[in-house]
């Protein structure tokens, strides 16, 4: 009976307490390392720190809260087969003309998917693959000396700042597309992240 | 009578019998440092001759030359084996068979660079290459590499001492050497570079590293401040500069003069950390070069512009209101339930 509670309700169960308490430290983590790597990138104090000591302080904190929360979602995502709804396979390849005609105001009909659309599994593979990149250069960058082969796979510290910035400069799109679409294309599902049901 | 260098005769009969044979070959080099190497303070390169290695050949300051210079590398080749120190100055040019680099004539031949630094690098006791272009490839293998140039290590299938710099600190260059005369291989990082010399980056051992911290940033060349905005490759680069300093007597290195550092020590020195002035290396495509802030400034322009199109086609067509009114009117939840009803009793049968 009390499973049914929140379905009488005219809830439907969307995210578990696990993957909500994870993506509430992880999506802070992210958007602080945004902000602050882009200052660190190009410091001038109109980016909302008032110097780099700071600036390098979040980061680092982001770094961290970063690498736990994202290798738990990895873990969880393993254990519990989530991962099978997220990473896109033939039908969701199949399915993106009409997705796209739908997104781009070409078709009126929107298409119905069972709890990801195709450029939302996209959109979460694309970051899920950006975040290790991140982490691994970022890491490079952050103890240089321990971590040094890894500046030699990447041909110098140059090469791999690039790297990390480049890899920022797409999570940041990635984040600002994933921010945009939860808020505005089906508020009830942006409130399952909050709540869990839809 | 004695030869002469600066003021102090070279005396001869001087040399300890332990010191080591010593070549220096200079290869697709500008010759910077082995100019570089002559102004160590201490030791000095008079030191170097008298006490320290025999030198028998350094392409810079040698008398001998044609036959006289070319038999002497043979010598060392079929007398001393395993026993001499090989010092590389310079890429190694491997387009037309080495041609780009002839070093002197052997049987009325060209002994190319690629060739002597096979034959005497396989030899050799240790290999240093010193300068970036021999360590890394450096100018003289930057883009398009006409002679196909290539760092020593890419030739010899042994370890090489890199020792970098553009040109290569006295110090650096005069103080592997010692160490390797007197206490064998110094200990190395990653890539193949004393730590002695390169175990810190610029950044941490800068004398402006506080300016960094507290956002004092230099605007333009010639300010007291820190240079990162203006391209400072201090964080990505390993070396010393900043307590050892340069040109011979310890006077000053590019910060101090109120100039970014170039990272000229580092393995993606130039094309890699171009533009110097530059806080990231560019970005190369196919056909494209574009710079790193520029690309940033491009995603984030196509980001906000999709998301503002997106937003502004969902206003017109009415989705954006149809789909909060559909959340806040109650009329979604109602439907929501009715469908998980019937899913539920559905699963149940």
């Amino acid at each position: 009976m009390r499973s049914l509670l929140p379905i009488i309700k005219g809830k439907k169960p969307r995210h578990p307490l696990l993957a909500r308490l994870l993506h509430w430290v992880y999506a802070p983590a992210v958007l602080a390392g945004i902000l602050s790597g882009f200052y660190l990138t190009r410091p001038f104090p109109s980016q909302g720190f008032s110097k780099v000591e700071s600036a390098q302080k979040t980061h680092f904190v982001a770094q961290y809260l970063l690498i736990c929360s994202y290798l738990a979602r990895i873990y969880q995502a393993y254990f519990t087969k989530d991962y099978q709804e997220i990473l896109p396979g033939f039908n969701d390849m199949a399915g993106l003309p009409r997705f796209l005609q739908y997104e781009l105001f070409l078709s009126q009909k929107k298409p119905k998917y069972k709890k990801y659309n195709p450029g939302q599994k996209i959109l979460f593979t694309g970051l899920g693959l950006l975040i290790p990149l991140q982490i691994i250069t970022g890491l490079a960058l952050y103890k240089p000396n321990s971590l040094q082969k890894t500046v030699v796979l990447a041909g110098g510290l140059g090469p791999l700042r690039k790297w990390h910035y480049l890899a920022g400069v797409a999570v940041f799109a990635l984040s600002a597309g994933h921010i945009y679409f939860a808020c505005t294309h089906d508020p009830n599902k942006l409130k399952s992240i909050f709540t869990g049901y839809e | 009578m004695p030869i002469r260098i600066g003021t102090e005769p070279l005396r001869p009969g001087k040399l300890s019998r332990s010191a080591p044979p010593l070549i220096w070959l200079g290869t697709n080099t500008c010759g910077g440092d082995a100019v570089s190497f002559l102004n160590s303070l201490d030791p000095g390169y008079l030191d170097l001759l008298r006490d320290l290695a025999d030198c028998r050949y350094l392409y810079l300051t040698m008398t001998a030359e044609g036959d006289m210079a070319t038999r002497i590398l043979d010598e060392m080749l079929t007398t001393l084996p395993g026993k001499y120190i090989l010092v590389v100055e310079g890429t190694i040019p491997t387009r037309s068979n080495g041609l780009y680099s002839v070093v002197g004539m052997r049987n009325g031949e060209p002994l190319t660079a690629l060739q002597a630094v096979r034959e005497l690098g396989t030899k050799a006791r240790y290999v240093v290459a010193v300068g970036t272009c021999a360590a890394f490839g450096g100018p003289f293998a930057a883009m398009p590499n006409p002679s196909g140039s290539l760092p020593v290590q890419a030739v010899l299938d042994r370890q090489v001492i890199n020792v970098p710099g553009c040109p290569v600190n006295p110090d650096w260059m005069m103080g592997t050497l010692v160490h390797l005369i007197r206490f064998g291989e110094p200990e190395l990082d990653s890539f193949n570079r004393p730590k002695l010399f390169y175990g810190e980056t610029i950044h941490n051992l800068c004398q402006r590293r506080h300016y960094f911290d507290n956002s004092l940033f230099a605007k333009q060349p010639g300010e007291p401040w820190c240079m990162y905005q203006i391209g400072c490759k201090g964080p990505d680069t390993f070396a010393d500069c900043p307590y050892r300093q340069w040109n011979g007597e310890h006077l000053s290195w590019p910060v101090k003069a109120n100039t970014p550092c170039i990272g000229c020590v580092n393995p993606e020195f130039p094309d890699g950390n171009a533009p110097f002035f530059e806080h990231l290396p560019d970005v190369r495509l196919p056909g494209v070069r574009v710079t790193a802030d520029r690309v940033g400034a491009l995603t984030a322009a196509a980001t906000v512009l999709g998301i503002g199109v997106h937003l502004a086609g969902s206003i017109l067509t009415g989705r954006l209101a149809h789909a909060f009114k559909q959340t806040f009117s109650g009329s979604g939840a109602r439907t929501r339930l009715l469908q998980n009803l019937i899913q539920r009793f559905s699963k149940k049968r």
